[in-house]
């Protein structure tokens, strides 16, 4: 390196070190490795120098500071994302929001909740306990990933069926743009004139600026609620039953499905009572007012004997914290957690296919996991139909990466065809940015290049992610540089 | 294309009249149009079923209209998946009869539906009462086609009802006023139609009674999916035909489920409100459809020719209805969302409404809202400032507009701030 490269990324660290003290500022190797990626481990970058900002005011300075000496920047919640949305490409400076982590204010009377962007999500739910009121986004990982990293990446979860995304749970936000001007858009208040910019800006993946505040929507709880464990011999019947759920014009809030291996790997991590030799259970769950509750249940449970399966619990919960509801969904939500016990790695998908195609998408993954060795384990949100095959490999060894890769992309693929999208919740990130001319026309992308360099006209904020090089739009060069393509 | 049709009917709203009127019959045509017109710099002015041609700021010029009724197919209709894929220029009553076979709805509501057009409701974003419950217009869109100035379709979104590739813009279509493009295809999400459906309807004499229910409403043990206040000129012109009560306020809940959670949910409310509302009126199921379409059509029902819209926080709903003096304005709230609209009932001149509106704005504005007027003489357009209070976030719109149509080709000068 050239004294003058030296000197430079001296003086950016001494620079970062005065704006947010030295408690908050991490340059060594080792400190850094645990920010080299997400829940993506595929591809790994350290970034030059971790950041820890406390206030609006000090990301306000330190994106300044990046402008001013051109270095790339990206933002970082928990790292929980399995996109590669927060990888430092190129290096740079990675501004991590984990301790700006206050709830500012909760107000009940007016639904709303004004939260730091590294609060966790779970930490609002706590919060919330007593009152009558939940947030509704519950993002499988919701004790580990953020508030912010939700709305960058407009994350999903198990009850997004009846409840929406977090977009839907969004009002406003504060952010700061790669210049270091700070914007508010939406507000307290529904429907205020102008573009629905909140909208546009969840779900931005870090490419428009760095989300410093958000006004969330509170949700009233239900009543209460059932949940059901349902068995069935094959995923086919499990699928039939989704359909025929919806068909009988029920909403559940939330429809999961395991499949063999799911179960197996869950039950012997979590105990909560899976039938092992099941081929595929589904975990439905019915909310809203108990005097409803009885007759939505029994149809449920009509439908799925209809369908050659067996109603093996049905839990009444009220609180949700019925220690039966705590365990089942428990087990679900650390599904991936449970994978280690097959498997030294995982590759998770996130395709979406119409509900209605939900049988031929897992007939094809079964095949595709056969023909290249690789075992599948499959627990998805059957409502929604969004699918997260879970790819099991030994990172070690570089041809079963490779057979995990295609696999993969055959996968993806196979989503595109039967009319969907290659990710529901998790984002683009690095890792599917090559699926997206296959999802839309060089003239779509050119539209949302011209957005993101709206927000973000040099390109320094979250450099090469989302949006693929070629369409306009900046190319991967090598560390710390970037150029119009 | 038939450019010959009803030309008594064509106008830019505000009193301006098109250069021509196109009227595509599919999405090429629409493309070949403004291809042809944008070169010229002709601005262009998309329209749906023209019954919000006057909302919005004046234009800068004159150009051509692009009517968009001919756009209306159904593209997709997958009822187990829950969703539809229609062209901009499809009403919302022939939608709303398609999914009705399948036994689905959209749950989206905008007076005078058998015009209204689904282009014109998400250009304008239109709700109704059940907003409160059930989302607005954004909440239900996942994919959005529309044609830039170049003459190009660009598509964001897709056809599923999860999906976070790329940028949404669904999102930022609904409600742009056709400043971005002219909105050609969408897709959106439906739902069952429930098995229930029931209106309470309950008379109140003071505001603070009002408020008060309200705030009770809020942690009811009932989940309504309406919650709307209305004063007693209101009442009378939602109710009209109905024999129902009226008082000098009243308070509309209403409930969809399976049978017995509305019941329940009826005689739940009767209770909590025992004693503080009176001469309860219920109708329920098919009795209940004329009042949720009156309530819904309360927005266009203007008397005048002025109307405001408040958007508050909930809480300050109530006091915000009470300000509005009842011998002349008629005043509908989705009260529960904290959206209060209100139509001039008597005639005024521009040196009496402005100080009010103004007065009005600024109780808003001290709220976190703002407050515009969706109908306004244009003479009085400018001076009252028919988008509310000027927003920070404004100079972004500006510059999104700018990076989407920097040819100012659609509907220049309509929307927030001149765009």
């Amino acid at each position: 390196m050239s004294t003058a490269v030296v000197n430079a990324a001296v003086r950016l660290v001494d620079e970062l070190t005065a704006i947010v003290g030295v408690e908050n500022v991490l340059t060594e190797r080792d400190e850094k490795l645990v920010y080299e990626c997400d829940g993506y481990v595929i591809e790994k970058n350290l970034p030059d120098v971790v950041v820890f900002p406390t206030s609006t005011a000090d990301v306000v300075a330190i994106v300044k500071l990046c402008g001013r000496m051109g270095v790339p920047f990206v933002p970082r919640g928990a790292g929980t994302s399995l996109a590669g949305g927060t990888l430092a490409v190129g290096g740079g400076v990675m501004i991590c929001l984990t301790r700006m982590k206050r709830i500012v204010e909760i107000n009940i009377r007016d639904r709303y909740a004004v939260v730091e962007p590294g609060v966790v999500n779970v930490w609002l739910t706590r919060a919330l306990a007593g009152t009558g009121f939940h947030y509704a986004p519950d993002p499988s990982s919701q004790t580990a990933c953020t508030i912010g990293g939700n709305v960058a990446t407009n994350s999903g979860g198990p009850h997004t069926l009846k409840y929406g995304v977090t977009v839907n749970h969004v009002r406003g936000v504060e952010m700061v743009m790669p210049d270091g001007a700070v914007i508010e858009t939406g507000g307290l208040c529904e429907d205020d004139p102008g573009y629905d910019l909140t909208g546009l800006v969840v779900g931005n993946e870090g490419t428009f600026g760095i989300t410093t505040k958000v006004i969330v929507n509170l949700t009233r709880d239900p009543e209460g609620g059932r949940t059901l464990l349902a068995v069935f011999d094959s995923v086919d019947a499990a699928t039939e039953t989704v359909s025929g759920i919806i068909a009988a014009g029920i909403v559940p809030a939330a429809l999961e499905m395991l499949d063999q291996l799911m179960i197996q790997a869950i039950e012997a991590a979590f105990h909560f009572g899976f039938p092992v030799d099941a081929g595929a259970v589904l975990i439905i769950e019915v909310d809203g007012v108990d005097a409803g509750m009885e007759k939505d249940t029994a149809a449920v449970a009509e439908i799925v004997a209809s369908k050659g399966g067996s109603v093996r619990k049905s839990i009444a919960w009220y609180t949700r914290k019925e220690p039966e509801y705590v365990a089942i969904w428990k087990s679900r939500k650390s599904a991936f957690g449970a994978i280690g016990r097959l498997s030294p790695t995982f590759c998770t998908q996130d395709g979406v296919v119409p509900r209605t195609k939900l049988p031929h998408i897992l007939r094809f993954i079964n095949e595709v996991g056969r023909r290249h060795g690789i075992r599948v384990a499959n627990v998805f949100h059957a409502g929604d139909g969004n699918i997260h095959p879970i790819l099991l490999f030994d990172e070690r060894d570089a041809d079963q990466v490779k057979r995990v890769l295609l696999a993969s992309h055959e996968i993806l693929d196979e989503c595109i065809n039967v009319g969907g999208s290659v990710t529901g919740e998790h984002g683009i990130g690095v890792e599917k940015m090559e699926f997206m001319p296959k999802l839309f026309s060089p003239e779509d992308l050119a539209a949302m290049v011209a957005l993101r360099t709206t927000f973000n006209p040099t390109g320094l904020c979250s450099p090469s992610k989302m949006l693929p090089s070629g369409a306009a739009c900046l190319e991967r060069k090598g560390p710390g540089r970037h150029s119009p393509a | 294309m038939n450019h010959a049709a009803d030309h008594a009917a064509d106008t830019l709203g505000d009193g301006l009249s098109p250069l021509a009127v196109a009227r595509p019959e599919s999405i090429e045509q629409l493309c070949d149009v403004v291809k042809t017109r944008a070169v010229e710099g002709t601005p262009l002015f998309p329209q749906g079923g023209r019954t919000s041609l006057d909302y919005g700021g004046i234009p800068d010029a004159a150009g051509v209209a692009l009517d968009l009724r001919g756009l209306a197919r159904v593209v997709d209709y997958p009822a187990a998946d829950m969703t539809i894929t229609v062209e901009a220029g499809v009403t919302l009553a022939s939608l709303q009869d398609v999914l009705a076979r399948e036994g689905q709805r959209l749950l989206i509501e905008a007076p005078r539906d058998a015009e209204a057009t689904l282009g014109g409701i998400y250009a304008t974003n239109t709700s109704g009462p059940r907003r409160f419950g059930a989302g607005r217009p954004r909440d239900q869109i996942i994919g959005v086609s529309f044609v830039n100035a170049a003459g190009e379709v660009i598509k964001g979104g897709g056809r599923v009802v999860k999906n976070v590739a790329g940028y949404d813009l669904p999102k930022l279509l609904t409600g742009s006023m056709g400043t971005l493009g002219a909105i050609a295809q969408l897709t959106l999400k439906v739902r069952p139609v429930p098995e229930a459906s029931a209106l309470v309807w309950g008379t109140v004499a003071a505001i603070e009674q009002v408020a008060a229910l309200l705030d009770a409403l809020n942690t009811s043990a009932t989940r309504p999916i309406a919650v709307e206040l209305l004063n007693e000129q209101a009442s009378r012109r939602v109710a009209d035909g109905l024999d129902l009560p009226h008082g000098a306020w009243t308070l509309v809940v209403g409930f969809e489920d399976n049978a017995k959670s509305v019941a329940w949910q009826v005689a739940r409310i009767k209770e909590e409100w025992a004693g503080r509302a009176s001469a309860l009126a219920t109708l329920e199921n098919a009795a209940s459809t004329p009042l949720w379409a009156a309530l819904t059509n309360f927005a266009d029902a203007a008397p005048g020719d002025v109307s405001i819209l408040a958007n508050l926080r909930p809480s300050a709903a109530a006091a915000f209805a009470a300000l509005l003096d009842a011998s002349r304005w008629e005043v509908g709230a989705h009260a529960g969302s904290g959206i209060v609209r209100a139509h001039l009932a008597v005639a005024t001149t521009l040196e009496v409404l402005a100080p009010e509106v103004e007065t009005l704005r600024a109780r808003a504005v001290a709220d976190g809202g703002n407050l515009t007027l969706p109908r306004c003489p244009t003479a009085w357009k400018k001076r009252l400032g028919v988008w509310g209070a000027p927003r920070a976030d404004w100079e972004i719109c500006r510059r999104v507009k700018a990076a989407l149509d920097p040819g100012r080709v659609f509907n220049p000068g309509r929307f927030v701030g001149g765009i």
